[in-house]
């Protein structure tokens, strides 16, 4: 399988502290990859290296044989690259519904021509019937993806995000992330917080998604749900690259034993993960 | 300077019943209908000072006129609305009084600009805009409603370079404040000093709320000036002039009669002295319109009178002559004031108004030196220039 | 070269007096990561308290002194506890406003209790100077430098070495677990508003003597060169702030030298521009640790807006139409067209500061650029008002975009310097630049507004015009809103990054809301310099644009008809009760501090 996604010797310094040390992995089309590690591995400063909202000091991303590793963050997600966040950032004063529309920014041809701001600006205000069916378009789609979600979210399309309770705001980020139609899918702890129930659920969700052959790049903590879904595991620590195999041959792994063992109890780690 | 704290507090508190009570006016009964004159000035915000020294200065000529029965039988009475001079409000003003049948005329505003703003809205509408403290030259062109008495900076500003050309001076250095006044007076004086033979070596215009002036002072000193001319109001002239003796520049300074006020002295402290000014208004002059005046307000009020007491004073008396000869109708004092020969002023001896320009000719200077704290009239004697 | 030293010296002592202001902003920052905007009312009153002391009390300089410090020090204290400490946790930019509003009230007041009139503060020190090329230093001189620089060596030794200095130093870096680890957070933050206070009042005090002059209108101009001082030396560091006050001083002597003294300003405020954008935490203001949660740039208060039925909101608009039949007085009228005007303003300001999230303290300066455009194209060049006042508006739109991008990646408070930055340079560019601009002599007889032959002079007409145009923008604004485009505002308001992770560009976006809210406010700009006649560089001011601010907050951030309302009710009202004018800024103030503490959502919530 030709790979979709390539990081090859990424690095990136904060200080005094390597975040992230000359990192090589790679996703193929329809895989399921996860990162895992104890905390300060580098694993979300990866994902803001690979979804351009830090720089790295070195090192290339390639997306679909292109390097991306310079381009802004818009012009990532454009691409096809999704994620969301360690602590969730939902639009807090926009509404479900909205939410998840700006999640279609990208798709919204129509309404954002190539032509530029003024002809976006004319458009918004005129809107023609070529706008308006775009509109109502992702609009629909934006339902079906909420509806994925049950009745957790549906029920509260119109809403204010904040007024949501965590684990649905965390769902609404996966929701939004959906609406953008990525090719690349990247989660970071989508169940930090959540009791069992709601984790199990959120599992049964990235399960379907999986199977509908999105390629997703996870990391997680919760490491029996990490065995579960994954293809292929790696294991960052020190922002190292420790271990990297199929699910069973990593679990098994005394690097990656002695690198959880190691630190779970010992006083906190230099917060090397600044940035969200 | 305890007397002045005090005495601010209760203008405070006065104004503040003044401002809570209806729009002032001047409570004078007796005989007829009265007659209305709509004033639109600063009762309050950064020039509250000049309209209340407005209110004395026409209290004391309201006095005078309606004790005497007023004009033919009818009491004046003004009718102060506060503009705080701003142009956003003297438009607003304008529009009340142009549409209330009871204001005969209009007095004010204090500044030009303010005035200018609501210019064409009197004009438009046929009242009187008589714009007594606006000398910018301009501000009578805005149509034949709109006077004024004041004088105009073209008039004014030779004056002064005249002055500076009699005391010995040649190569003049100018500091003016960079507003529309200051710089239309600035261009008066340069060309006025280039006329009388003398050389502008340096100019140097400096915003409003500027205190610091050392490193202008040395752009000044690098052009090696005779005199140091000081187009400025009277805070930001006392500023100026300290900082002068302070850097060490021994040059005379001349500055225009707005510095003339006890204000100029008391900021300045001992750099006043030698500051040479000149003013059409000094109390000390014997000419028996000032004696009367000066006599009076010192009376009533207890202090010296200012050039704004005297012309607000001035422009009373001008306006109850004006009733007296042509009547109560708007278009009537428009016309008036065009054939109205020498009215008795403060300011100008005998007022006559030259009705292409709608302002009073020939006002008189007093030239000036500040003396051990105190303004006094010059000499003759000419500065041994250095 | 003689003159050369003398500009450095003098760069170096006008930087002396900027100093001991900046050293008390930069305390303060660096602890309660504010901007506090009434420190310059504070040095007023630390002025007029010694004043009051020394022609009193007759005290001795050392004993004015310690007055003025324990006074201001109590008012310090007293603002920290009743305007600032209640706004703990609210966003970011909520204490900025409050401090705004306050120093509207403190100003007022010294001005209502002690006259606009300035007073002399004679200085009781030895007459002897020390020349230093071909100026010369005096006592005053030393005696600032000396209050200065030890004022920061001790502040900087209490910080780095004292218990008490640990515990606000932690203060400031994280409030909750200082607290958890037992500082007493509320005792801490009083404290440091003392001292800073303290030492803001007698810089009041020193410079009135420096000057011989006090007068209540000190304090924004201090306010200002204090706070570029501060952000060049590096915001919350205290010798940072000398160094930046010196180079700041330096910078407008030698502008001065260079140009002359009309510059000065200019030369200043280009300066704070330059290191906003290139060097935004300063010459020592190291890396600040990057925020976890999205640092808005603008005030909103989480809220539902009232839900007014379009019939109400259409109901409303005939009724203002129809109001001239029912209520001809011209002169209410004109106080309405006033509002009208405002109104626009306020439109913008909102679609900007709530809508987008970009605060704007310098939106008259769009005012002034779609005011001088239309009356220049008018007076000078003989152009029609119906095609100029439009086109000044596309013109302020371009250039109004066009000045403010650099401002488009900063944060917070650091928005705030940069917009009030550049209202401020647009005005002394008008200033300056007299052959195109006419300068400080404004730009006169500027011709009424006119439709082909008819000129729209009477009061109605131009009250139906002004009205016509506010509602034409309301709606073309709520059009706007309502679609993508408006969405991605308002994402991008609540998090930048990541509405720029799902694709927008967010300085594209920015710079959509800020070309069509310039539109507005230049076509008002427009519309009242032909109103006015005559327009000059102090036509539309910086109080000006804090008051759009105030109206945009009272309507609700990013609400359309709160806007019109917030307008009519700061504008309108004080107009047709003429009683309060002297009040009117006092009023401001106390409405803009009641509504960040009580209703930050304003009267109609935000959008």
């Amino acid at each position: 399988m030709a790979a979709l996604c390539q990081v090859r010797g990424l690095t990136r310094r904060f200080g005094g502290v390597t975040a992230v040390d000359a990192l090589d992995f790679e996703i193929a089309q329809g895989e399921f990859v996860s990162l895992i590690g104890p905390n300060g591995a580098g694993k979300t400063t990866t994902f803001n290296l690979m979804s351009g909202l830090d720089r790295a000091d070195s090192g290339e991303v390639l997306f679909d044989g292109r390097r991306i590793e310079r381009l802004a963050a818009e012009r990532i997600a454009a691409l096809g690259v999704a994620r969301t966040f360690q602590h969730g950032r939902v639009f807090g004063n926009l509404s479900v519904l909205d939410n998840v529309l700006i999640g279609a920014h990208t798709r919204l041809r129509a309404t954002r021509p190539w032509a530029g701001p003024v002809a976006e600006l004319a458009l918004a205000l005129w809107r023609p019937r070529s706008v308006r069916e775009d509109y109502a378009a992702r609009e629909s789609e934006a339902r079906a993806i909420v509806a994925r979600f049950g009745d957790r979210l549906t029920p509260r399309l119109d809403h204010p995000a904040h007024s949501l309770s965590y684990a649905n705001r965390r769902r609404l980020e996966i929701a939004r992330a959906l609406a953008l139609k990525p090719r690349l899918l990247l989660l970071d702890e989508p169940t930090a917080g959540m009791n069992p129930t709601e984790t199990a659920e959120m599992e049964a969700l990235i399960g379907e998604l999986k199977r509908e052959g999105l390629t997703i790049l996870l990391i997680e903590h919760k490491l029996d749900m990490v065995m579960r879904l994954s293809d292929r595991v790696y294991v960052l620590d020190d922002g190292k690259r420790i271990a990297a195999g199929p699910p069973d041959e990593v679990r098994n792994d005394p690097a990656v034993i002695e690198a959880y063992l190691g630190h779970s109890g010992v006083g906190r780690r230099p917060q090397a993960e600044a940035a969200e | 300077m305890s007397g002045s704290w005090i005495s601010s507090r209760r203008a405070f508190v006065a104004g503040l019943l003044a401002a809570v009570a209806a729009p002032s006016v001047s409570a004078k009964a007796a005989g007829g209908e009265q007659i209305l004159l709509g004033v639109s000035g600063p009762l309050t915000g950064p020039n509250a000072q000049y309209g209340a020294q407005w209110k004395k200065g026409f209290d004391l000529a309201l006095d005078e006129i309606n004790g005497k029965g007023g004009v033919k039988g009818r009491p004046l009475q003004y009718q102060f609305e506060d503009s705080q001079a701003d142009p956003r409000q003297t438009v607003a003003i304008a529009q009340k009084f142009v549409s209330d049948p009871k204001i005969v005329v209009e007095l004010g505003d204090f500044s030009s600009t303010a005035s200018m703003a609501a210019s064409s809205i009197y004009q438009r509408a046929g009242l009187v805009q008589f714009g007594f403290t606006n000398s910018h030259p301009n501000f009578t062109k805005g149509g034949d409603y709109i006077w004024s008495s004041s004088v105009s900076q073209a008039d004014e500003t030779p004056r002064l370079a005249k002055y500076t050309t009699e005391l010995g001076f040649k190569k003049l250095a100018v500091l003016y404040l960079n507003t529309d006044w200051g710089r239309t007076s600035q261009t008066l004086f340069s060309n006025a000093a280039k006329s009388f033979g003398a050389e502008v070596v340096a100019a140097e215009g400096y915003q409003p709320d500027e205190k610091d002036f050392r490193s202008t002072l040395v752009r000044v000193r690098d052009a090696n000036p005779d005199v140091i001319v000081l187009i400025s109001y009277y805070a930001d002239g006392a500023l100026i002039a300290r900082q002068i003796r302070s850097v060490g520049l021994k040059t005379p300074i001349v500055a225009n009669g707005s510095v003339y006020s006890p204000k100029f002295i008391e900021l300045a402290g001992d750099a006043a002295n030698g500051v040479y000014t000149e003013t059409n208004f000094f109390p000390g002059e014997p000419r028996p319109e000032v004696q009367n005046f000066v006599t009076k307000f010192r009376a009533r009020y207890n202090e010296d009178p200012d050039t704004f007491n005297a012309v607000a004073y001035d422009t009373i008396v001008l306006m109850a002559q004006v009733f007296d000869q042509f009547g109560t109708d708007r278009t009537a004092i428009r016309d008036g004031l065009a054939k109205i020969k020498d009215v008795p002023s403060v300011i100008f001896g005998k007022a006559t108004f030259d009705p292409e320009t709608r302002r009073v000719a020939g006002a008189r200077a007093v030239y000036l030196v500040v003396k051990d704290g105190k303004f006094a009239p010059w000499d003759g004697v000419k500065p041994t220039v250095n | 070269m003689n003159s050369f030293i003398d500009y450095t010296v003098n760069g170096l002592v006008i930087g002396n007096v900027y100093a001991l202001l900046a050293v008390g902003l930069a305390l303060i920052f660096g602890v309660a990561n504010l901007i506090n905007f009434a420190h310059g009312s504070v040095y007023t009153i630390g002025a007029y308290v010694g004043w009051a002391a020394i022609t009193f009390l007759h005290t001795p300089l050392a004993v004015t002194i310690l007055i003025v410090a324990l006074a201001c020090g109590a008012l310090g204290a007293a603002i920290e506890r009743v305007a600032l400490r209640p706004l703990q946790g609210r966003a970011r930019i909520a204490p900025l406003l409050a401090t705004i509003g306050l120093s509207f009230v403190l100003d007022q007041l010294v001005q209502l209790i002690a006259s606009p009139n300035p007073r002399a503060l004679p200085v009781d020190l030895p007459d002897w100077r020390i020349s230093i090329g071909g100026g010369s230093v005096g006592p005053m001189d030393i005696l600032i430098a000396g209050v200065g620089l030890s004022s920061a060596a001790l502040l900087y030794g209490f910080l780095r070495f004292t218990k008490l200095g640990y515990a606000v130093r932690a203060t400031a870096q994280d409030r909750d677990a200082a607290r958890q680890m037992g500082v007493n957070v509320d005792g801490v933050n009083s404290a440091v508003f003392a001292i800073a206070s303290a030492l803001g009042g007698v810089s009041g005090l020193l410079v009135g003597m420096y000057y011989n002059h006090i007068d209540p209108a000190m304090s924004f101009q201090a306010t200002l060169k204090g706070v570029v001082a501060v952000v060049i030396g590096g915001v919350g560091n205290v010798p940072g702030a000398i160094v930046g006050s010196l180079l700041l001083g330096l910078t407008e002597s030698y502008g001065i030298a260079l140009f002359g003294t009309t510059y000065r300003n200019l030369f200043a405020f280009a300066l704070l521009i330059l290191f906003l954008v290139v060097l935004p935490n300063g010459l020592f203001g190291g890396r600040r640790a990057v925020e976890a949660e999205p640092m808005t740039g603008t005030f909103i208060a989480p809220s539902r807006a009232l839900r007014v039925p379009p019939s109400v909101v259409a109901a409303l608009a005939v009724g203002a139409f129809a109001l001239p039949f029912a209520l001809p007085a011209p002169y209410m009228l004109q106080v309405l067209t006033n509002s009208w005007l405002a109104g626009l303003l306020a439109l913008s300001l909102t679609l900007v500061a709530g809508a987008a999230g970009q605060m704007s303290f310098g939106h008259a300066g769009l005012l002034a650029i779609g005011g001088y455009a239309s009356a220049l194209l008018a007076t000078d060049y003989g152009v029609t008002p119906l095609v100029s006042v439009p086109v000044a508006g596309v013109v302020t739109s371009l250039l109004g975009t066009a000045l403010v991008f650099p401002a488009f990646r900063l944060r917070g408070h650091y928005i705030a310097i940069a917009t009030l930055a550049i209202g401020e340079i647009v005005s002394l560019v008008i200033l300056n630049w007299e052959s195109f601009t006419h300068g400080a002599m404004g730009v006169t007889g500027i011709p009424p507004l006119s439709a082909l032959s008819y000129a729209v002079t009477s009061a109605r007409a131009v009250y139906w015009l002004t009205l016509a145009a506010l509602v034409a923008f309301a709606l073309l604004q709520a059009r706007l809103s309502s679609s993508h485009i408006g969405r991605t505002l308002r994402a991008l308001r609540d998090d930048e990054i990541a509405a720029r992770s799902h694709g927008v560009n967010v300085t594209r976006y920015k710079a959509l809301a800020f070309g069509f809210a310039g539109f507005g406010a230049g076509v008002s700009g427009a519309i009242s310099a032909h109103l006015f006649s005559y327009l000059n560089n102090q036509t539309f001011d910086s109080q000006l644009s804090l008051l759009a601010v105030t109206m945009a907050i009272l309507g609700g951030m990013g609400n359309i008809l709160g806007a019109v309302v917030g307008a009519v009710a700061l504008v309108g009202l004080p107009e047709a009760f003429r009683f309060a004018a002297e009040y009117r800024i006092l009023i401001y103030g106390v409405v803009l501090l009641a509504l960040v503490r009580f209703r930050p959502q304003g009267l109609l919530g935000t959008v």
